[in-house]
C-alpha cells in the first residue's frame, strides 16, 4: 500500500472515527476523539489488512491553545507507517493509557506526563523518572512554563 | 622525567650511589604527578573523546593515567561530560569517597557553566564548580584529546609546585 | 541442599559504573549471583535538548542535537534536516545526497568499531578496544578534514550539507575503507573463536522476536532477533534505494548474534560506500534557500531514520516561525532500555553486563 492508498483505506474504513489532518506532511496524519482511542488503537492492530503491531513514538505538544498527544505507529508485516492525534483542551488533559496494545508505550506515558502533565488512566507505573526526584517546578516542557535561569530567545 | 634525568647528578657525587638526598615534598610531589589515577566519570559526549584519548593513537598511559572504576583508588576525578541536577548529588558523593589529596579535572564546556545548555535548559547544572572545587578547566565541545593531555600536564606541574603543607591544611 | 533457604537482597549498580555506558542505574533484585528483578533508574543526563530546540532557530537545532547521539551525530543532523525538508518539500542536490549517504554510512562504521572495542572490555578483553579505536580514528580523521570536528560535527544542514569535502578525502576515503576490510579478518580472529567469549555470549540473554516486536525494539538488536527490519530498505530515505547491500539477520537473538550482525553490518556499509564514492557527481552541495535564518511553512511529521542503534526519529511541529513548535526526538536505546527488565531476568549478573553491552545503548538518546 502506498501513503496515498493508506489514507483512502482509512478514511474509508474509519472514517467516522479518525478524521484525515492537513498539516501532516509525508505521512498521513489523522486525528481521533479521546473516547474512542483504545478502541481505534485495536482495530488498527487487529485489521487485517494494516495490522499495526510497531510503536514507534508518543509525542506531547503544547500548541499554546491546547495540548495535543500524537501517536506515530508503523506496522512491520505490511510495512506502513501511520500518525494520528487527539486533542486535549487545558482543563481536561486526560488520555487512557493504551499499554494494553502496544507495550512499548508505558514509559513514552510516563515521559509524557511528567514534562506536560497530560494525565494517563489506567497507566499502572506513572512516577518520575526523568526529572530529579526533589523536583518541584511543574511541567517543564509546557509553553507557559518559566524558571529564573530559563532565558527565551527574543521573538525578532 | 625530571627526576630521572636528575638522578645522576646527585649520585655522581656520592661513592657506591645508593642514597640520594632530596626534599621529601620532591618525592611526594614526583610520585603523586607522575601516577595520576583517574576515575573514570563519563557522563555524555565528552568522555567518548576521553576513550580515544586512552586508546591507541592517544596513548594515555604514558602520562601515567590509568582508568579506575572505583573513587576509592583514584586520585584524580576527570569529570567529562554533562551534570545534570539529579546526577550532581552523585558527583558529590564520589568526590567524598576519594581519598586526600584529590584533584578534579573539569573537562568540556558543560562542566565549565553548562556549555551549549547554559541559557535554556532546565535540567542542567551551570558548572560544576557549584559542588566541588575544580583544579583544571579544558574548554571544548568536546575538547581534542590533545588539549585533554595537555591540562593533564598541567595538572602535573601543579602537583609538582605544592607545598607539604598546603594539602596538610586542605 | 534441597532445603538451602536463600534470601533476595538488593544491588544497585550504576549511576556511575564502567559498564552501563554513562549514567544508567539498574536496581537489581538478586538471588545469590542470579538477577531476579530489573528496574532501570534512568534521567541522569536528562538534559532537556527537546526543551532547548524549541528555543532556537531551526539551524542552531543542529548542533543541539548533536549531543542527542555524540557517537552517530551525522544521523541526528541527518534526521532533523530530512524533517525540515520533507514539511518544506525542498529539493536536495544530487552531490549532496551522496556526501550524505557517504558520511552516514561512514559514522555507522565508526559506531559499530566503538561497540566491538566498548563490549569486549566490557566483558573483560582489553586487546579489542584497542583495536576497534585504531580503526575509528582513520573515519574520524575523514571528518576532521571534512568538517572540523571529530565528534559533534554540525555537517549535514538543511538542504543539503554544510561544504565540500576536500580533494583528498576520495583516496583517503578508500584507503580507510581498504584498511578496515582488512582488518575485520582480525577483529573476528579475536573474538570469534575465543572459548571464553563464546561461553560468555553464546545463548545468553536471547530475546525472542515476539516480546522484541511488542516493546519497539529495532535496528540490530530487532534483526539479530530475526526480523527483516531496516528503515533503509523498508522505508527508503535520502537514496538508499540506489544502492547494492543486504541487511545481515540473526537468528537467535542472543549476545552473540548481536555482536555478529554488527561486524556484518560494517561489511554492508563499506560496500555501501564504495558505490556512493565511485557514483558521486559534479555540482551544488546546498539549495539555494538553505540560510542560517531558514524558517519552514507549516506542518508536522514524524521522521525515522535507520541509525547504527536502530530507528532514531524527529516528530517536528512547525508553526510558520522563527522556532519550531516542538521537536520531539526518539531513540531506539530508549524502548531497549524499557524491553530489559522482560528477558533480562534469571540469569548471572555477569551476563547481565553482557546483555547490556550488546544491545548498544547510550544514555543520551534515552534521557534526551
Ligand atoms: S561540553 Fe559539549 S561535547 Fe562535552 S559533554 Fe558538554 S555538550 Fe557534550
Amino acid at each position: 500500500m502506498t501513503r496515498q492508498e493508506l489514507a483512502s483505506y482509512i478514511v474509508e474504513k474509519y472514517g467516522d472515527l479518525m478524521k484525515p489532518l492537513e498539516s501532516g506532511k509525508y505521512d498521513p496524519l489523522f486525528v481521533v476523539e479521546v473516547d474512542k482511542l483504545v478502541d481505534i488503537a485495536q482495530k488498527l492492530k487487529d485489521d487485517e489488512n494494516l495490522k499495526f503491531d510497531y510503536f514507534c513514538n508518543l509525542c506531547g505538544v503544547d500548541t499554546n491553545e491546547n495540548f495535543e498527544a500524537v501517536y506515530n505507529v508503523a506496522s512491520i508485516t505490511k510495512n506502513l507507517r501511520l500518525d494520528f492525534k487527539v486533542i486535549l483542551p487545558y482543563d481536561k488533559a486526560e488520555v487512557e493509557s493504551l499499554q494494553s496494545v502496544w507495550p512499548a508505550i508505558g514509559w513514552y506515558e510516563r515521559e509524557m506526563w511528567e514534562l506536560y502533565g497530560i494525565n494517563v488512566k489506567n497507566h499502572g507505573n506513572l512516577t518520575r523518572f526523568l526529572l530529579p526526584d526533589d523536583w518541584d517546578q511543574g511541567f517543564p516542557m509546557r509553553k507557559n512554563w518559566d524558571a529564573p535561569d530559563f532565558k527565551r530567545m527574543p521573538e525578532k | 622525567m625530571g627526576l630521572i634525568k636528575k638522578v645522576p647528578v646527585y649520585t655522581e657525587k656520592i661513592p657506591g650511589g645508593a642514597f640520594v638526598l632530596t626534599s621529601l615534598e620532591t618525592v611526594l610531589n614526583q610520585g603523586r604527578a607522575k601516577s595520576l589515577w583517574y576515575l573514570l566519570f563519563g557522563t555524555a559526549c565528552c568522555a567518548i573523546e576521553l576513550m580515544c584519548t586512552g586508546a591507541s593513537r592517544y596513548d594515555f598511559d604514558r602520562l601515567g593515567m590509568i582508568f579506575r572504576a572505583t573513587p576509592r583508588q583514584s586520585d584524580l576525578i576527570l569529570v567529562a561530560g554533562t551534570i545534570t541536577k539529579k546526577m550532581a548529588p552523585r558527583l558529590r558523593r564520589l568526590y567524598d569517597q576519594m581519598s586526600e589529596p584529590r584533584y578534579v579535572i573539569a573537562m568540556g564546556g558543560c562542566t565549565i557553566n553548562g556549555g551549549p545548555f547554559y541559557y535554556d535548559s532546565y535540567a542542567v547544572e551551570k558548572g560544576i564548580d557549584h559542588i566541588i572545587p575544580v583544579d583544571i578547566y579544558i574548554p571544548g565541545c568536546p575538547p581534542r584529546p590533545e588539549s585533554l593531555m595537555e591540562g593533564c600536564i598541567h595538572l602535573q606541574e601543579k602537583i609538582k609546585k605544592q607545598k607539604l603543607l598546603d594539602w596538610q591544611e586542605k | 541442599m534441597a532445603d538451602l533457604r536463600t534470601e533476595e537482597f538488593v544491588v544497585n549498580m550504576g549511576p556511575q559504573h564502567p559498564s552501563t555506558h554513562g549514567v544508567c542505574r539498574l536496581v537489581l533484585t538478586m538471588d545469590g549471583e542470579k538477577v531476579v528483578k530489573i528496574e532501570p533508574v534512568i534521567g541522569y543526563l536528562h538534559r532537556a535538548i527537546e526543551k532547548v530546540c524549541e528555543n532556537r532557530t531551526y539551524m542552531q537545532c543542529i548542533p543541539i542535537l548533536d549531543r542527542f547521539e555524540y557517537v552517530t551525530s551525522m544521523s541526528c543532523n541527518y534526521v532533523f534536516s530530512l524533517a525540515t525538508e520533507r514539511i518544506a518539500e525542498m529539493e536536495v542536490p544530487e552531490r549532496a545526497e551522496y556526501l550524505r549517504v557517504i558520511m552516514l554510512e561512514l559514522n555507522r562504521i565508526a559506531s559499530h568499531l566503538l561497540f566491538y572495542g566498548v563490549t569486549a572490555m566490557d566483558i573483560g578483553a582489553l586487546t579489542p578496544f584497542l583495536y576497534g579505536l585504531r580503526e575509528r580514528e582513520l573515519i574520524i580523521d575523514l571528518f576532521e578534514m571534512t568538517c572540523g570536528q571529530r565528534l559533534t560535527y554540525n555537517y549535514i544542514r538543511i538542504g543539503g550539507v554544510s561544504r565540500d569535502i576536500p580533494k583528498e578525502f576520495e583516496p583517503k576515503c578508500r584507503e580507510a575503507i581498504k584498511i578496515i576490510s582488512e582488518k575485520m579478518a582480525d577483529y573476528e580472529g579475536l573474538l570469534n573463536e575465543n572459548p571464553i567469549w563464546l561461553k560468555r555470549t553464546k545463548g545468553v540473554a536471547v530475546l525472542p522476536k515476539e516480546l522484541a516486536i511488542a516493546y519497539g525494539v529495532s535496528g540490530p538488536v530487532l534483526r539479530a532477533s530475526g526480523v527483516q527490519y531496516d528503515l533503509r530498505k523498508n522505508d527508503p530515505y535520502c537514496i538508499y534505494d540506489r544502492f547494492d547491500f543486504d541487511i545481515p539477520v540473526g537468528q537467535n537473538g542472543d549476545c552473540f548474534d548481536r555482536y555478529m550482525l554488527r561486524l556484518n553490518e560494517i561489511r554492508e556499509s563499506i560496500k555501501i560506500i564504495t558505490q556512493a564514492l565511485d557514483g558521486l557527481p559534479e555540482g551544488d552541495i546546498k539549495n539555494k534557500k538553505s540560510r542560517m535564518t531558514y524558517k519552514a511553512p507549516a506542518g508536522e511529521t514524524y521522521t525515522r531514520i535507520e541509525n547504527s542503534r536502530g530507528e532514531m526519529g524527529i516528530y517536528l511541529i512547525s508553526d510558520g516561525g522563527k522556532k519550531p513548535l516542538r521537536v520531539k526526538a526518539k531513540g531506539a536505546s530508549f524502548n531497549h532500555i524499557q524491553v530489559l527488565p522482560h528477558f533480562g531476568t534469571n540469569m548471572f549478573i555477569a551476563d547481565l553486563v553482557a546483555n547490556f553491552a550488546t544491545l548498544d545503548v547510550i544514555m543520551p538518546e534515552v534521557d534526551r
